[in-house]
């Protein structure tokens, strides 16, 4: 057990034991070595499966909208789930005065596809030690480097600490260089326009359409998703290069001003389909274009969802 | 029969049936491996301990396929031409040919075949690659299966080090070898020995006696809500599945098709009914179902699971749910555990 874990669930049992909280949704290590579970804790006796690694690859905020505005919540989160929860406090999902954020100053999330892709699959256990990553299979051990195992939206991560916990466990990360993901956005731009047509349709025409990219994803909470809509139907339903494509570009667009660059979508991807790149491109036009950046409050709108009779398009004031 | 297949020999086979055959073979793409077509200098993926991410029963199922097309105006029909090459799937795993033959109880009935699913199967010879040395996440053993089942297959191959021993069991999948010379007694003696290392290698994942029983006694315990917090409900472990064959049919009337499309338990809409009522209308139903369908329906119907063991809802699961620990979990859930709604 490390040390940040212990202290996690000490916080759990004081929000559990003195009735400040009806849940603690954190993760629990299961039987999956690269995949601990995200976990929803009640009673102080389950904590002891309570678990916080690298390995924990979901943005636990996806789980907020499951529950009643009424529930009180408290809630293990990094720097990109606390945007997430300040996003979807805007978007009225919860009240904030029904959550207790357990803040964690992020060292990034290890991606299993690069462990995997290093060490074999026989993964049996991951061990943590400062800059290395110590991974045992079956057959062998392998001590790697930490840097190296990062998943890409964590290498470019901008905000590690979360802003708004009511409880910060561990010391303030340094925020992160914000060049980084305008240079992928950029090398993206910068290509043809074939170029860059033939990575879309190379990316999203891999899709199987399982939608894990929208279950993990904590502002795809529609009951109704405009794929799953029949009158009237929006895309293609099977795995056409149209309904493919149709699929990616607008769950995309359903996230300006929205997304908080987490990287939920490509963890959970099973065709390790990379899909960032538009929702990050959407990111740096509302940075660019509104001086937005999703989640750093709980109170700003996003700009798509700003209704302001000043607005630089004049056609709302004129009536035209 | 069984044949010798030296290793050096593996590469020139393969470009001799492409030849005659579209040939499929396990490949890396996408830094993944995938069934692909084989051509000459292409790079075999033999070495993976699991299977392909993509199950090969889409081969026989495709995710998407025209069932018919329609003329509006004439009132017209026409189902499309089914034309299948004759092909060959060289180093399918022993889950997923036996995941294609768990399907033919399904597909292939004596009353009511599916043609698209009977034209494909007849047309296409499995030539299983054993696995001496099974992922972790591997199970087939515990689902009375095993790491050189022959279920489904045409051909058996077990790696012997500098060659391989070919068991058939079909006509056409002795055709294939024939021109190969005969194992000798030590060959089939080796082989023998690596097949039940390759087994013991598998520690039974959890006990199937009564678990059929037991499961259908736990149908309205707590536990499926609790399998259901932290699922997704997205489809991966159905898509991925090899087994898993629900299908949507519909229109794509901009071009006058019918389609079939996978479908699975796991989407809210699978099971929406069109006067808006959804017997299945949470997470924890549908989680349910996927698990009660494999490991107490498939008795009814096939008497036999309809899992195979091959790991990749394992591998997958974006929360890290493991079937064998959902297993293990419903064994132990007492039956008068109930949940009262």
């Amino acid at each position: 057990m490390n040390e940040l874990e212990t202290k996690i669930r000490a916080e759990a049992e004081r929000l559990l034991s003195e009735g400040l909280v009806d849940v603690v949704i954190a993760f629990r290590q299961e039987d999956a070595p690269l995949h601990p579970q995200p976990a929803f804790f009640t009673q102080v006796e389950e904590l002891e499966s309570l678990t916080y690694n690298g390995m924990c690859a979901n943005n636990l905020a996806n789980y907020l909208t499951r529950y009643p505005q009424e529930t009180r919540i408290g809630m293990v989160v990094r720097g990109c789930e606390n945007r997430s929860v300040n996003a979807l406090i805007v978007e009225k999902q919860h009240t904030r005065e029904n959550l207790v954020l357990i803040g964690i100053p992020c060292e990034g999330i290890l991606d299993w596809r690069r462990i995997v892709a290093l060490t074999g699959e026989n993964v049996l256990s991951v061990e943590e030690k400062d800059d290395s990553v110590i991974v045992h299979t079956r057959e062998n051990t392998f001590e790697l480097l930490r840097i190296e195992l990062l998943h890409p939206s964590c290498q470019r991560c901008l905000h590690p600490n979360p802003l708004s916990a009511d409880i910060l466990l561990g010391d303030p990360k340094p925020e992160g260089d914000p060049h980084l993901m305008r240079l992928r956005i950029e090398a993206l731009e910068n290509l043809s326009l074939e170029e860059r047509n033939a990575w879309f349709r190379h990316e999203a025409e891999r899709c199987i359409r399982c939608y894990a990219c929208r279950e993990a994803c904590p502002m795809c909470y529609c009951t109704e998703c405009f794929v799953d809509h029949t009158e009237p139907r929006w895309t293609e339903s099977g795995v056409t290069p149209a309904g493919m494509q149709a699929w990616h570009i607008i769950r995309a667009f359903h996230q300006t001003g929205r997304c908080t660059s987490c990287g939920a979508c490509e963890r959970a991807c099973p065709m390790d389909i990379q899909m960032t790149y538009l929702t990050d491109k959407l990111n740096l036009d509302m940075a660019d274009t509104y001086q937005f950046e999703v989640g750093m409050d709980a109170e700003t709108q996003p700009p798509f969802a700003t209704l302001t009779l000043d607005d630089k398009n004049r056609f709302i004031a004129q009536g035209k | 029969m069984n044949y010798r297949l030296p290793k050096k020999v593996l590469i020139q086979t393969l470009n001799a049936w492409a030849e005659q055959a579209e040939v499929f073979a396990p490949q890396k793409r996408e830094g993944y491996a995938q069934f692909l077509p084989w051509e000459a200098g292409n790079e075999l993926l033999l070495d993976e301990p699991h299977n392909t991410r993509f199950p090969p029963k889409a081969f026989f199922l495709p995710q998407s396929e025209t069932l018919l097309t329609y003329n509006r105006k004439l009132s017209q029909l026409e189902m499309p031409a089914l034309q299948i090459s004759q092909r060959i799937i060289f180093g399918i795993r022993p889950c997923d040919a036996r995941a294609v033959a768990l399907l033919d109880t399904v597909f292939a009935t004596a009353d009511n075949p599916d043609p698209y699913w009977q034209t494909r199967r007849e047309q296409t010879i499995l030539v299983g690659l054993g696995c001496s040395e099974p992922a972790t996440t591997c199970f087939c053993t515990s689902v009375g299966s095993g790491p050189f089942d022959h279920a489904g297959l045409d051909a058996l191959l077990t790696d012997l080090g500098e060659a391989y021993l070919v068991e058939t069991f079909t006509v056409r999948g002795e055709a294939l070898f024939a021109n190969l010379a005969s194992a000798n007694a030590n060959d089939a003696e080796q082989a023998g020995t690596i097949q039940q290392q390759a087994s013991a290698l598998l520690e039974p994942a959890f006990t199937t006696d009564g678990l059929k029983e037991h499961l259908d006694q736990i149908f309205d315990s707590y536990l499926w809500s609790e399998f259901a917090q932290s699922c997704l409900g997205c489809g991966i472990c159905t898509f991925l599945c090899p087994t898993c064959f629900c299908f949507d049919i519909v229109d794509e009337a901009q071009r006058d098709e019918r389609v079939r499309n996978w479908d699975t338990c796991m989407f809210r809409v699978y099971s929406l009914e069109a006067s808006g009522h959804n017997p299945r209308p949470t997470r924890a139903e549908r989680t349910r179902q996927r698990f009660m369908h494999k490991f107490s329906y498939w008795l009814e119907h096939a008497d036999q699971f309809g899992c195979t063991g091959c790991g990749r809802c394992v591998r997958y699961c974006p929360v890290g749910l493991d079937i064998r620990a959902m297993i293990r979990k419903a064994a132990a859930t007492p039956s008068e555990a109930v949940h009262v709604n």
